[in-house]
């Protein structure tokens, strides 16, 4: 039989050239009036992935979301008619907060000062001696963005007209929706706060070349001989957004026996609920803005890196599970699925904050990115289109 | 003392008091809280037993476990945690500490 594996063979610049070469200006990875045109032109005028259908099971079933770099505090509520629609977290009396709580079931909302009450589809229902007011209840809904779902995720945009969802994923709408995420019924989660760029942050987490140097032993079969750097078997661009199919190496050692067990138990598992493996298995799907998704049935995590404000951003990290604990034997491999991610992404954070010390100090006008450090060019180049494209509009008068 | 454990996992026993987390996060910190020695004894006691621990506690549905079973499959759900320091080796330490600001918040076993 011949097992003969080719050589890996990295994807060859000539195939990137189209992306450019150039050195990226550093300036945008600190400077607080860059990120207020990111803010205007690409936060506020994206899709923004900030939860799952899971989340909200049940009418009355709410979450909040604070999203800092649109100063807004969003309430997510599946309403009666079982809609998920999102809201400003704010009373149309005088701006207070409605909502306290991260999460929870209720029919209606009460705003603490004053009492005006809201249904769970936004209508302002009651509202203390109203017949004071000047306004009708009619006029006092709380203001609704706007929200959609693909593959069981929900998005929220805080544009006027938004793009449809499913056109601004493209072609990546259909593969996402034949991934487990699109059937997850729960998921875990572990979270961090960051003194870094949103930027720079995410970059870490479409780059490779950082692997045996940051991660040398948890990669475990990332690299290999053949592909010492563990770069990518290849890459996909779809308008922002972009993927990579991870490399990997099919001589490593086995892991260890727990580790074995867990993900032995997780295929059976999955096999059992009907998910195989596909082609998209080894895709990391990178939607622009701010989020990643991980194909592998097993370790199936999101990543969402959302900016604070120009050097300091939270991440969080999900992995999304079908069905809750059906045994032990699942507990216990989901528990350690999550510990070994865990591990691997605990070890970026620290280098990521120096990068950014070193940025901030505005010692260099540039940085610089190699042919296999194309998405995070790519993810530069989507960002400074998206800023050059509403400064003209802003220049114009358009916006 | 009595047994803490379901029979069969004497072995366990000494480690029942203290490594038994009640949360992921709090299974996850206790890879760190104690001597590297004890910690490389609990694994060590328990990396022979997983299979059998897990092929035990798969005949009783989780929500019917006795407090024995719980506490045995919290055991090993520390060890699922645990069994990482080895891939570590010596820069467990300084992996601990990058390890704190990683959060974790949900899992469906602390639901």
């Amino acid at each position: 039989m011949n097992t003969h594996v080719p050589r890996f063979e990295p994807v060859a610049q000539q195939n990137l050239d189209w992306l450019g070469t150039e050195p990226i200006p550093a300036s945008a990875y600190y400077d607080p009036a860059w990120f207020e045109l990111e803010r205007q032109a690409v936060f506020r005028r994206s899709w923004l992935q900030i939860g799952h259908v899971c989340e909200l099971p049940e009418p009355g079933s709410f979450v909040r979301r604070e999203i800092e770099v649109a100063h807004a505090s969003i309430l997510i509520v599946r309403g009666k008619d079982l809609r998920i629609r999102a809201f400003h977290n704010v009373c149309t009396h005088r701006g207070t907060q409605l909502v306290a709580e991260e999460a929870g079931r209720q029919s209606s909302f009460s705003c603490p000062y004053h009492r005006w009450t809201f249904s769970g589809e936004g209508e302002l229902v009651g509202a203390p001696d109203f017949e004071q007011f000047h306004v009708t209840k009619a006029d006092c809904a709380l203001p609704a963005i706007a929200v959609d779902i693909c593959a069981g995720m929900i998005f929220i945009s805080f544009a006027e007209h938004p793009p449809v969802l499913r056109e601004w994923l493209g072609d990546l709408a259909e593969r996402l929706e034949a991934l487990p995420i699109a059937k997850a019924t729960t998921f875990t989660e572990y979270v961090y706060e960051i003194d870094a760029n949103w930027k720079l942050t995410y970059d870490n987490f479409q780059e490779n070349y950082h692997l045996r140097f940051i991660h040398p032993r948890s990669s475990g079969g990332g690299t290999g001989p053949d592909n010492p750097f563990g770069y990518p078997a290849r890459y996909g661009f779809h308008g922002p957004h972009r993927t990579q199919t991870i490399w990997v190496n099919s001589e490593a050692p086995l892991p260890s026996t727990a580790t074995q067990v867990a993900f032995g138990t997780a295929m059976q598992r999955l096999a059992a609920q009907g998910v195989t493996a596909t082609e998209d298995g080894r895709d990391y799907f990178a939607l622009f803005p701010n989020f990643f998704l991980f194909g592998s049935p097993a370790q199936h995590f999101s990543h969402m890196v959302m900016p604070i404000n120009a050097t300091r951003s939270r991440g969080v990290f999900r992995l999304y599970w079908i069905g809750e604990d059906s045994s032990a034997s699942e507990r216990f491999a989901r528990e350690h699925l999550m510990a070994l991610t865990r591990d691997v992404h605990s070890e970026d954070r620290g280098v990521i904050e120096a990068g950014q010390r070193g940025l901030s100090s505005g010692a260099l006008r540039h940085i610089h990115f190699q042919t296999q450090e194309v998405l995070c060019r790519h993810l530069y180049n989507e960002v400074e289109a998206a800023v050059r494209a509403y400064q003209a509009e802003t220049a114009a008068g358009i916006t | 003392m009595s047994a803490q454990l379901p029979k069969g996992f004497a072995a366990l026993e000494p480690f029942a008091e203290r490594w038994a987390g009640a949360t992921a996060a709090e299974r996850a910190d206790l890879r760190a809280a104690h001597a590297i020695a004890e910690r490389d004894a609990f694994a060590a006691a328990c990396a022979p037993l997983l299979a059998q621990g897990l092929a035990r506690l798969d005949q009783t549905p989780l929500a019917e476990q006795d407090e024995a079973e719980q506490r045995l499959m919290r055991l090993l759900l520390t060890y699922a945690h645990v069994s990482l320091a080895a891939v570590q080796g010596p820069d467990e330490a300084m992996h601990a500490r990058l390890r704190t600001d990683m959060r974790i918040t949900r899992t469906p076993a602390d639901v």
